[in-house]
């Protein structure tokens, strides 16, 4: 419901000038590190270059040669890419049996799956630094995918669950009554049913694990390294490699911007913990 | 499942079936997510300095924090940085919330465009904007080079200010989404009693402070509860923005957690650190939850 005024032209002018500044400001930091990123190092701490400026394609051309950005890259797709797959592999029978069996604690459990999301990281980061030490997993694809995957599981099963529930119950019976196995009704009602949802789980899922910090930082040093990683040990420019340094972060943020656009809804909800639907 | 067949172990493992493939989730989460949790709760107890190590000490570690200066100084950044972060944080995603919703044009660019900054790792936001709020390269550098000298910008390096570009860097990243939760909220809003209102003559103002306002009470309190445990475990964000600096200025709970645990060698009291924060984020999660169970059923 709007209410929408129609007496004064400071409601008509002025909120859409001051939403589209308040836009503008939001956009300008990013908008900034990428204009930097086809600069020269040289061209990007002189103001007068601030617009108007050569562009050069030098700082990504030499990713690979500055940073290794393809290595740590790669990891990272290697990362989210299986993490996500993981995700739906353990999400999708857990969403599946909360769905179309549901109990009592049914409820109460997705409640208590989302919660653990809430809870500091730091109270279990060492515990799990000392069990990968222990087991010699630290620095490892598997660590971090498992990691990664556990972190995200909460939001994936409660997301795939909602939309398991719009599926019609009769639908699954009837497959039943027709003698279809366990395996068959996921495999072949289910999965064809809820497509849209599992991929949008999935893109989610796939942003979260890329964005991934915290763990994937600490949990690294050079092996199993993502994006991440790379960008928190460049962090500090003094001036001097700026416009390359840009180049870098736009590189791995790239991808993600491209895939937020098209998936906001499922990354507010994700990120709401349901709160917005 | 209760038509009787003959195959009595099909039917117990279809019954069967949803709970054991449901286990490993719980499974999992119960081990990592509480067993360790445990782990952390018990090295706080014990005299742990560089590796875990179990001499108990009881209440020594809590003891000795609350006696640190530093824990002091990371409990009021945290205080002044969790109440600005949220009251900001609310005030603009509701103004943005009304504005978007009066179907001012350019909505579906505008929603975007607020919300894209949360797509975002908080390593790369946390870097892009410590490059603008940089006295020598960023914003003040630029200003000072366009001819406008006596321009100050330099809150970042500033002991007194540093905390308040936190707060900034964190806003940016957050109201867009808090915009969309409240955006939903009004949206959902019975436009009948609006009417009625209208038609009584309420004015525009009053319609929000009396009736859209207080039906938006849900939104207010799921809005708080997710920016308080975000400010909570806020971690990334300082850690490339400011590094906890300069000094201690911006140290919050979750790095100092992190310095005594793995660069000061005093696993014991990072440990209970980290318990208190755990124990500060049940306190506003668990009666959020409850609620939320209880108007469920």
């Amino acid at each position: 419901m709007a209410i929408v005024s129609t007496n004064s032209n400071i409601s008509r002018y002025g909120r859409p000038v001051l939403a589209w500044g308040v836009a503008l400001l939001f956009f300008f930091p990013i908008f900034w590190m990428v204009l930097t990123s086809f600069k020269t190092d040289a061209d990007a701490v002189k103001p007068e270059f601030l617009i108007w400026f050569t562009p050069t394609l030098d700082n990504y051309l030499n990713l690979t040669e500055n940073y290794d950005y393809w290595r740590f890259a790669t990891n990272s797709v290697i990362t989210s890419v299986c993490a996500t797959l993981f995700t739906l592999v353990v999400g999708i029978p857990a969403a599946y049996a909360m769905a179309f069996n549901p109990s009592r604690a049914t409820k109460d459990i997705l409640m208590w799956m989302l919660s653990t999301k809430m809870l500091p990281a730091a109270a279990v980061l060492y515990p799990m630094i000392f069990l990968a030490k222990g087991i010699g997993l630290y620095d490892t694809h598997v660590l971090v995918i498992t990691v990664v995957s556990l972190i995200n599981l909460p939001i994936a099963i409660w997301m795939l669950f909602t939309y398991f529930k719009e599926i019609p119950k009769d639908i699954i019976e009837a497959g039943k009554m027709d003698g279809v196995s366990t395996w068959g009704e996921v495999k072949e009602i289910l999965i064809p049913l809820a497509w849209g949802g599992i991929a949008s789980t999935a893109l989610l899922i796939f942003i979260f694990c890329w964005n991934e910090a915290y763990w994937t930082v600490r949990l690294t040093t050079i092996d199993a390294a993502t994006l991440s990683k790379l960008i928190e040990g460049n962090r500090a420019p003094e001036g001097l490699f700026f416009g390359r340094l840009s180049a870098v972060s736009t590189a791995a943020v790239g991808p993600i911007v491209v895939l937020g656009w098209f998936c906001q809804k499922q990354l507010v909800q994700g990120l709401t913990f349901g709160a917005v639907k | 499942m209760y038509h009787a067949s003959k195959s009595d172990f099909k039917t117990r493992l279809q019954t069967w079936l949803p709970k054991l493939v449901l286990s490993p989730s719980l499974a999992m989460v119960l081990i990592f997510v509480y067993g360790f949790i445990l782990f952390t709760v018990y090295l706080s107890f014990t005299d742990s300095r560089i590796l875990p190590s179990y001499g108990w000490v009881g209440w020594e570690n809590y003891n000795k924090l609350w006696r640190l200066s530093h824990w002091e100084i990371s409990l009021k950044n945290l205080g002044i940085y969790a109440s600005l972060y949220i009251a900001i944080c609310t005030a603009i995603g509701l103004t943005l919330a009304i504005f978007l919703d009066q179907k001012i044009r350019g909505e579906g660019i505008l929603r975007p465009i607020y919300l894209y900054p949360m797509a975002l790792s908080f390593i790369v936001t946390g870097t892009a904007w410590k490059w603008f709020l940089d006295p020598g390269i960023g914003l003040e550098h630029t200003m000072h080079l366009w001819g406008w000298e006596s321009f100050e910008f330099g809150w970042i390096k500033d002991r007194n200010l540093a905390i308040y570009t936190l707060v900034l860097a964190a806003v940016w990243q957050s109201s867009g989404f808090v915009m969309a939760m409240f955006l939903a909220g009004l949206r959902g809003i019975d436009s009948e009693i609006m009417k009625a209102a209208q038609i009584d003559g309420a004015s525009n103002w009053n319609l929000y402070r009396r009736i859209v306002i207080p039906l938006l009470r849900p939104a207010f309190l799921s809005a708080f509860v997710i920016l308080a445990h975000l400010a909570i475990k806020s971690y990334d964000l300082v850690i490339a923005l400011t590094g906890g600096g300069p000094g201690r200025a911006t140290e919050l709970p979750a790095t100092f957690m992190y310095s005594y645990t793995f660069t000061r060698n005093q696993m014991g009291i990072g440990a209970s650190s980290a318990v208190i924060m755990l124990m500060t984020i049940a306190a506003i999660m668990v009666p959020y939850l409850y609620a939320e169970l209880r108007e469920k059923k």
